[in-house]
C-alpha cells in the first residue's frame, strides 16, 4: 500500500501524469479516487474489494477524464489486459498513458463486500486467472498473493448450459435477457466498447430495436457478445453494472471459450498480438460459414 | 381524517388469496431465480416479502413499462389506418410497495397530468390499488427523510400497513383504499393499533435520518444559482454515464418515443424508457449536442430533481430510495453529494453568475 | 368506443412537395378527418410532431400561418431516420401529425409596431410562419423589414416568396449570401446576416425583432441589434431542443427552469440570457 502511495506521489511530483485513477475507500466500499494531490494519493489502497476494471477510464469515451490530462492507471491483471485492448485496436497509445499493475490474488464480487478471498466469496471470473501478473505494466507492485481458490463458478454453470438442449438454453437466455431494460450500463461500463457511434444507436437502417423487449434485448446482447469475441477481457464489469442481474459473464466467457477452439485465440495483455476479429487466417475454421 | 384500522397476518394472506381468486393481479416484493428481490406478480401472499430489503427495481415499471405500445399502424396504398393503445386495465393490487416507491408514483402523478393528461399512465394508476407497508428504516444508502419523507410516508399509498405484534396497523388513505377495506370487510378490525405502531415508525425514521440530515430548501438554492460552480466540473469522474441509476430510480420518467415497423404494412409506435445520463439524449439532428459531457448530465439530474422539479411541482423528484446509490457501478453517491451540495452557500463564486432565475 | 391517446396522431394527407434546396423541402399538409380540420386551429410559432409511419416522429414548427386555413406546411432538411423517410413522401400520401404544441409568438403585443425580421437559412421557417400572419394583417403593423441569408443562394429556401415579398412595396427585404456562395446573377447582399442586419439599421423605437437561424448567427446578431436599440424583451427567437412527447412529459428538452415545448419554443432574449447555456 505505502509502495502505492509513494509511488503515485513521486509520479504527480515529477510532473509525469496529472492524476492517478486508483481505488480508494468510499463512504460503502472502495470505489475510484482521482488522485492529483499528495493528499489524495495517500487514500489509495488495494485489497480484494477493488474490483472494479479502471481501465475504462482510458477509453476515448470517456472525454471528461481525458480533460484532467495524462494519467497513470492502478490495473490488475484483467484490467491491463483491457488497456492493452485499446492500444491493441490503436484507440490509445502505449505512451498515452502510465499502468501501475498490481499483483492480484483474485478479487471479491462486490466492492462493498468485505471478507477474506475464498472459494465461496472469490469473484466467479477469478479462479483460473492467468493473468495474475501484468506484464504491459510500467510498474509491478506488491508480492504476488495466492492463486484464487477454487474452480471458477463460472466454468460450473456454462458446463451445465452446454449440456442443456437447444431448446432448453434459448428458454434460459430468454428469460434471462427478458429482464433487460436497454439501459446500455453493459456498454458504457465496458472498457472495450468504446465505439463513438455503436451499432445500437444506429438508426438509418436500424440494425437493433431499441425496445426492451424479447426481439430487442436479444438483438442487442447478441450482437454485442459477438463483437466481443476475442476483444473480451473477462473482466465481468458488465454484469456487475446490470442493474437488473442479467448473468452476462456467462455469454461472454462462452463466447471466449468458442474463440479459443476455434481460432487458438486468448486475450492477453499483449497489445502486438492481433485479434481474430481482425485478422484473416488461411487456416482458420470455416465450417461454420457453410 | 384516515380510518384505523387491524388486519392479522393470517387476515392479510386471505386478503391476498380473496383478490387472486377474484382474477385481480397481486404484486408484491418477491424473489426472483437468482434471487433478486423484485416487485412481481405473485400468486400467493407467500410469495412476497413485506419490509425488508428494498427491491432493486421500482414500482414505476407497473404504471409506466419499460417499453410499451402507443399505437399500432397499417399502412396500405399510401393511406394508414392507425390503432391507439387501449388505457383500460385489469385491476392490480399491490401489497408491499414501500412507501418511497409508493410516494414516488404520486411525484411523477404530476408530470403526467401537467395541462395533458396521459391516459395510459393514469388508466394504470386508476386501476391500481397501493397497499404500503412501512419500512423499518432501509440500509446505509436510504435518506428518505432527507427529502421531506419518512420510512413511514403514506403520500401516494392508497392503505398504509405499519407492522405490529401478529399483524399490521392499517391507515386507509383513500376512496381506493376504502373499496378495498369494503370488499374484504371481514378481514379488518376496527380501531388500529396506533399506539404499537409508533415505535416501529419513531425507530425506523430514526435510522434513516442518521444517515443524512440536509436541509432540501438549502440544495436547491444552492442549484438554482450554482449553475457554473466549479462543483460540477469534477461531479462526474467516476460516473461512466451508464445510466442504471436513472433506470431504477422510481421518480426518474423520461422516454424516448419510437416507431417499429413489422412488416412495410404494419408496425408499433412505442414509447421506451430513457435517461439524460445518455449522450445521446439531447443529441440534435445537427449534430450539436447541448449537454456534449458527462458532468452537464448529472448536473442536469441533480438539477432536475432537486430544483427544477420542485420549482414547478412543489416537491422533490426523489424519494431517496438510496436505489442509484446501491447499483452505481462507479461508486457514484448522491446521499454523500446532497450532504456536500448542502453544506455550500447558495450562490455561484463571485466569477460566475449565470445561472436558473 | 374506440379510445385515443395523447399520442395518437392526426392523419395528414400530403397535397404539395415543395423543393427548396437540394436537401431541403416543404411539404403542404391537410387534414383527412374534415371535422378535425374544421376544428383544428393554432398561433403562430407552435410546433407539432409529424410522423411518417415506421420510421418515428419529428420535431417542426409549423411554418405556415394561422391566418391561412385548410392546411399546414413543415419544412425539413433530410438529416435523420424520420427526415429520410418524410423525403420519400408524394403527393396523395399519408403522414402523421400531433400538435399545435408550445406557445407562440406575442403577435397581440407586436400589433401596432414595427416587426424586423432576421433569419439564416432553415430557420426562416418558423419566421415565416409570422410573416405571412402578419402580411394577411398588414394593417396591424408598421413597417416590415426582412433580413434573410443563408450560405449559398442554392441555400435560400421559400424562393418563390422571397420573390414576393421583394415585390411588395409594404415590405423591406434584403437577401444575403455568405462571401462566395454567390452567383453570376446574384442581386442580393453578400455577406453574413449580423453585418447586413446592421447595414439595414431598421429602427429600435416602437419595434420588435424576430430572430432565427443558426446558433453562432443568433450569437453574432445579439449585440447587433442591442447597438442599434433593441431591447432584450423585444427579440424574439425559437429554440430549437430535442423533443419527443412536445407535451412536457419526455424530460428531453428541459433547459434549466423551462421545457422548451411547453414554457417555448419561443423565448425573448432577455428570457434566454437567464437560461443556462445548454440549447
Amino acid at each position: 500500500m505505502q509502495e502505492l502511495r509513494e509511488l503515485a506521489k513521486k509520479l504527480l511530483a515529477e510532473g509525469a501524469v496529472k492524476v492517478v485513477v486508483g481505488y480508494a475507500e468510499g463512504r460503502q466500499g472502495v470505489r475510484p479516487i482521482f488522485a492529483a494531490t499528495p493528499e489524495d494519493a495517500d487514500k489509495l489502497i488495494f485489497d480484494p474489494r477493488c474490483v472494479q476494471n479502471l481501465a475504462t477510464y482510458l477509453s476515448p469515451r470517456r472525454a471528461h477524464v481525458a480533460a484532467l490530462g495524462k494519467l497513470a492507471v492502478v490495473v490488475k491483471g484483467c484490467d491491463a489486459m483491457a488497456a492493452a485492448g485499446m492500444i491493441r485496436e490503436a484507440q490509445r497509445k502505449r505512451d498515452d498513458f502510465v499502468l501501475i499493475g498490481v499483483r492480484c490474488g483474485g478479487v471479491l464480487a462486490d466492492p462493498r463486500a468485505s471478507a477474506a478471498v475464498t472459494e465461496a466469496t472469490v469473484a466467479a471470473r477469478c479462479p483460473g486467472c492467468e493473468v495474475r501478473e501484468p506484464k504491459i505494466v510500467d510498474h509491478l507492485l506488491g508480492p504476488l498473493p495466492p492463486a484464487p481458490p477454487g474452480a471458477s463458478a463460472l466454468d460450473a454453470r456454462i458446463a451445465e448450459l452446454d449440456a442443456m438442449t437447444p431448446e432448453e438454453r434459448f428458454a434460459f437466455w430468454t428469460s434471462e435477457l427478458a429482464k433487460c431494460v436497454r439501459c446500455n450500463a453493459c456498454r458504457e461500463i465496458c472498457p472495450m466498447c468504446f465505439c463513438v457511434r455503436c451499432v445500437c444507436d444506429k438508426s438509418q437502417p436500424q440494425w437493433i430495436e431499441s425496445s426492451p423487449h424479447a426481439r430487442g434485448n436479444l438483438a442487442w446482447h447478441m450482437t454485442r457478445a459477438l463483437h466481443q469475441a476475442g476483444r473480451c477481457v473477462g473482466c465481468g464489469e458488465c454484469e456487475r453494472a446490470c442493474p437488473v442481474g442479467i448473468p452476462l459473464s456467462l455469454l461472454n466467457r462462452k463466447v471466449a471459450r468458442v474463440v479459443a477452439e476455434r481460432f487458438d485465440y486468448v486475450v492477453s495483455d499483449d497489445p502486438e498480438k492481433p485479434a481474430p476479429i481482425g485478422t484473416y487466417r488461411l487456416e482458420d475454421d470455416q465450417e461454420f460459414i457453410r | 381524517m384516515t380510518r384505523q384500522m387491524f388486519i392479522s397476518e393470517s387476515a392479510l394472506k386471505s386478503l391476498a388469496e380473496e383478490l387472486v381468486k377474484a382474477g385481480t393481479r397481486l404484486v408484491g416484493p418477491a424473489r426472483e431465480r437468482n434471487g433478486d428481490l423484485v416487485y412481481r406478480e405473485a400468486s400467493d401472499l407467500g410469495e412476497i416479502e413485506l419490509g425488508g430489503d428494498p427491491p432493486t427495481r421500482s414500482l414505476k415499471e407497473f404504471f409506466l413499462p419499460p417499453t410499451e405500445v402507443l399505437l399500432t399502424y397499417r399502412q396500405k396504398q399510401g393511406d394508414v389506418e392507425v390503432t391507439p393503445a387501449p388505457h383500460v386495465f385489469a385491476p392490480l393490487v399491490v401489497i408491499g410497495a414501500r412507501p418511497c416507491d409508493a410516494a414516488a408514483v404520486a411525484a411523477v402523478d404530476k408530470v403526467m397530468d401537467w395541462d395533458y393528461h396521459d391516459e395510459l399512465w393514469f388508466g394504470r394508476r386508476l386501476a391500481t390499488t397501493i397497499v404500503s407497508v412501512a419500512c423499518g428504516g432501509g440500509d446505509a444508502s436510504c435518506f428518505c427523510t432527507a427529502v421531506g419523507l419518512a420510512p413511514d410516508s403514506a403520500k401516494g399509498s392508497d392503505v398504509l400497513l405499519v407492522p405490529v405484534e401478529g399483524g399490521f396497523h392499517a391507515e386507509i388513505l383513500t376512496e381506493k383504499g376504502e373499496a378495498l377495506v369494503k370488499a374484504h370487510a371481514a378481514r379488518f378490525t376496527e380501531g388500529g393499533k396506533a399506539e404499537a405502531a409508533k415505535a416501529y415508525r419513531d425507530a425506523a425514521r430514526g435510522k434513516v435520518q442518521a444517515n443524512l440530515s440536509a436541509d432540501p430548501a438549502k440544495i436547491r438554492a444552492f442549484l438554482e444559482a450554482g449553475f457554473d460552480h466549479p462543483i460540477w466540473k469534477g461531479i462526474a469522474l467516476r460516473c461512466h454515464g451508464c445510466g442504471a441509476c436513472a433506470f431504477v430510480c422510481p421518480t426518474c420518467h423520461c422516454f424516448d418515443i419510437v416507431d417499429e415497423p413489422d412488416s412495410i404494412e404494419r408496425g408499433t409506435r412505442r414509447r421506451n424508457w430513457d435517461t439524460c445520463q445518455a449522450a445521446k439524449f439531447t443529441l440534435h439532428g445537427s449534430g450539436h449536442n447541448p449537454r456534449n459531457e458527462q458532468n452537464c448530465r448529472i448536473r442536469q439530474r441533480m438539477m432536475h430533481k432537486f430544483a427544477i422539479y420542485p420549482a414547478r411541482f412543489g416537491e422533490i423528484l426523489c424519494t431517496g430510495c438510496g436505489r442509484c446509490i446501491r447499483v452505481c457501478p462507479g461508486g457514484m453517491d448522491l446521499l454523500e453529494t446532497l450532504d456536500k451540495l448542502g453544506r455550500l452557500p447558495a450562490g455561484a463564486p463571485a466569477e460566475a453568475k449565470r445561472g436558473a432565475p | 368506443m374506440t379510445q385515443g391517446n395523447l399520442y395518437a396522431p392526426y392523419l395528414m394527407r400530403v397535397d404539395e412537395v415543395v423543393e427548396e434546396t437540394v436537401d431541403t423541402r416543404t411539404l403542404k399538409l391537410s387534414f383527412k378527418d374534415p371535422e378535425v380540420a374544421a376544428k383544428f386551429d393554432f398561433k403562430a410559432g407552435q410546433f407539432g410532431e409529424y410522423s411518417v409511419f415506421g420510421a418515428g416522429e419529428c420535431t417542426f414548427c409549423i411554418a405556415s400561418a394561422p391566418t391561412r386555413k385548410g392546411y399546414i406546411e413543415c419544412s425539413f432538411k433530410k438529416v435523420g431516420r424520420v427526415t429520410a423517410a418524410m423525403r420519400e413522401l408524394n403527393v396523395g400520401d399519408t403522414m402523421g401529425f400531433r400538435g399545435p404544441y408550445g406557445n407562440s409568438f406575442p403577435l397581440d403585443k407586436m400589433a401596432g409596431k414595427s416587426l424586423v425580421f432576421i433569419a439564416g437559412g432553415i430557420g426562416l421557417a418558423p419566421v415565416r410562419c409570422v410573416i405571412q400572419n402578419a402580411l394577411d394583417l398588414r394593417d396591424k403593423f408598421k413597417d416590415i423589414t426582412i433580413i434573410y441569408g443563408a450560405r449559398s443562394v442554392g441555400d435560400l429556401v421559400y424562393k418563390r416568396e422571397l420573390d414576393e415579398w421583394a415585390k411588395r412595396p409594404d415590405v423591406k427585404l434584403w437577401q444575403t449570401v455568405d462571401p462566395g456562395g454567390e452567383t453570376k446573377e446574384w442581386k442580393g447582399q453578400i455577406g453574413f446576416v449580423p453585418n447586413v442586419v446592421e447595414k439595414a439599421h431598421p429602427m429600435a423605437l416602437n419595434a420588435f425583432a424576430v430572430v432565427c437561424g443558426p446558433p453562432i448567427m443568433i450569437k453574432f446578431t445579439l449585440p447587433v441589434l442591442a447597438k442599434l436599440g433593441f431591447k432584450d424583451d423585444a427579440i424574439y427567437t425559437t429554440l430549437e431542443n430535442r423533443m419527443k412527447c412536445g407535451i412536457g412529459k419526455c424530460g428531453r428538452c428541459n433547459i434549466g427552469p423551462v421545457y422548451v415545448c411547453k414554457d417555448g419554443p419561443v423565448f425573448n432574449a432577455a428570457e434566454i440570457k437567464k437560461l443556462p447555456p445548454e440549447f
